[in-house]
């Protein structure tokens, strides 16, 4: 699964809590936070992006990215490791 | 039969003041656009003549007052729980033990992990009864935490703005024994999960710095562990079916509410329409007080439980979970029996009229107090407090014999029951 693929992953998972950002363009360089989801949103999102991606990692290890993109290569990194 | 301990009594103490929490999140302009996701409603907000030890003796002082002076006299150890120290050395449990008048053979001391404390507190009493060393002995354990910043630090303002929101102030004592009316500890079952994580502190006595990210995300990775850790301990423990009830450390509703998630999904990749139902089935009744104190730190998962046993109908003995978290960070869970007769116990403490008494503060009054010109601050020698900068307040608090902070001499702060 390459990092691009990933990406997509967590746009759409964003889409599926926050319904209400359906018809919003995300960009990469956007973080969950100027996307205007609170906290518990933002770690929803990752949770349910780790499942669909089949890692299985304490959370803490997805802290520190400031947007999308870098999550993406977060996750793409972990996922190759 | 093995002998029992666990919690015999226990009250809640809610404060003085409440502040409405949607009221000041518009007025801080913080945009939550799904703010009622977030199930925050009220917070309490410590006035002047308040402090950690006025809580606290507010909160012991009924369940003293309704021992016999026998059972008085057994009251062996008194252990506060708090992350709102007032003094580096002396430990609030000195100044508790006096205003409730309890005998000299006792042990006095004060622990801290953050919001974890206060299961740490009990974790300890309930040994010492277990231990068998005293016989018939009784622990009191008290979780006493507000929140107080000098917000007229534009610098602690932005530090503080994470969890200004959600930061409370209250106290839960217990009285510990080897007759667990209100919660009988079960024996050896509990699991743990700790490591170091700068999530949230408080670095200086009137600072609080956090990141609310990494901070739920410890919080998450520490229920799943913790609980895995306790079904490692406990044979065929099932997190679905082995509690009817459950109390999480709660920093605010929607935390609690994520963290349930987490763990169903994790644990059972249940459906969403299965965890909403079972969180108001089993952990939404958590919720009856905290939704009015706000974040209580280390008395809130007992805060959760006294809460649960307020709203729910119990017609049988029924197994509670219990979960506690403290940033850091360290974290538990462990379970319990209630009881309808633990429950009658619990309210008739009459919990929820007493916060029904708490002034409504208007965000005029909140901001001045902010502002901390009357409050007393750590390390200060002398002062003197005027108790009535909000009138109202200090009207309503006297007459029903609670303790008043009225100054220090010295370093020594002076109390009175008003």
């Amino acid at each position: 699964m390459d990092r691009d693929t990933i990406l997509a992953v967590i746009v759409g998972q964003i889409r599926e809590v926050v319904p209400e950002l359906a018809d919003r363009p995300i960009t990469e360089s956007e973080s969950m936070a100027e996307l205007g989801l609170d906290s518990i949103e933002r770690s929803e999102i990752i949770m349910n992006t780790l499942e669909a991606i089949g890692l299985d990692l304490p959370m803490v290890q997805m802290h520190g990215p400031k947007n999308l993109g870098e999550l993406a290569d977060l996750l793409h990194a972990k996922r190759h490791a | 039969m093995s002998m029992s301990a666990g919690i015999e009594a226990l009250n809640v103490y809610g404060g003085a003041a409440s502040l409405d929490v949607r009221q000041l999140c518009l007025h801080r302009g913080l945009d939550m656009p799904r703010f009622d996701n977030l199930l925050m409603r009220e917070k309490t907000v410590a006035l002047p003549f308040e402090d950690p030890v006025t809580f606290a003796v507010n909160a012991a002082k009924p369940l003293v007052d309704a021992l016999s002076q026998e059972d008085r006299r057994r009251i062996e150890m008194v252990v506060t729980c708090t992350e709102s120290g007032i003094d580096f050395g002396k430990s609030l449990s000195t100044y508790i033990h006096h205003y409730l008048g309890l005998a000299g053979n006792c042990r006095l001391f004060e622990i801290k992990q953050a919001c974890y404390s206060g299961t740490a507190g009990l974790q300890m009493a309930v040994n010492f009864i277990l231990s068998g060393t005293s016989p018939g002995a009784k622990a009191l354990v008290i979780c006493t935490d507000l929140s107080r910043f000098a917000l007229a630090d534009s610098a602690a303002i932005q530090e503080w703005a994470y969890s200004e929101p959600s930061s409370g102030a209250g106290a839960v004592a217990m009285l510990v024994s080897d007759t667990p009316h209100v919660l009988r500890i079960d024996q050896g079952a509990y699991g743990n999960h700790g490591f170091e994580v700068m999530d949230t502190c408080r670095p200086g006595p009137d600072t609080e710095a956090g990141d609310a990210d990494l901070s739920l995300m410890a919080y998450l990775d520490c229920c799943e562990r913790a609980f895995k850790d306790y079904a490692r301990r406990v044979d065929g423990a099932d997190f679905r079916d082995t509690f009817a009830y459950l109390s999480f450390h709660t920093p605010f509703g929607g935390m609690i509410k994520g963290a349930h998630r987490h763990l169903m999904r994790k644990l059972y990749k249940a459906k969403p329409d299965d965890i909403e139902a079972d969180f108001a089935r089993r952990l939404s009744p958590s919720l009856t007080f905290g939704q009015r104190v706000g974040n209580t730190a280390g008395g809130s998962v007992f805060l959760g439980l006294a809460g649960l046993l307020e709203s729910v109908d119990l017609a049988a003995p029924c197994r509670v979970g219990l979960f506690s978290y403290g940033s850091g960070c360290c974290s538990e869970f462990f379970s319990g029996v209630v009881t309808p007769d633990g429950q009658q116990r619990l309210r008739a403490q009459g919990i929820a009229a007493q916060l029904d008494r708490r002034h409504a503060l208007s965000l005029d009054e909140y901001e001045d107090m902010l502002k901390g010109a009357q409050v007393i601050r750590f390390g200060q020698k002398d002062a003197t407090i005027a108790p009535d900068t909000i009138p109202a307040a200090w009207d309503a608090y006297q007459g029903q014999g609670r303790l008043a902070l009225e100054g220090m001499v010295g370093y020594h702060r002076q109390y009175r029951f008003v």
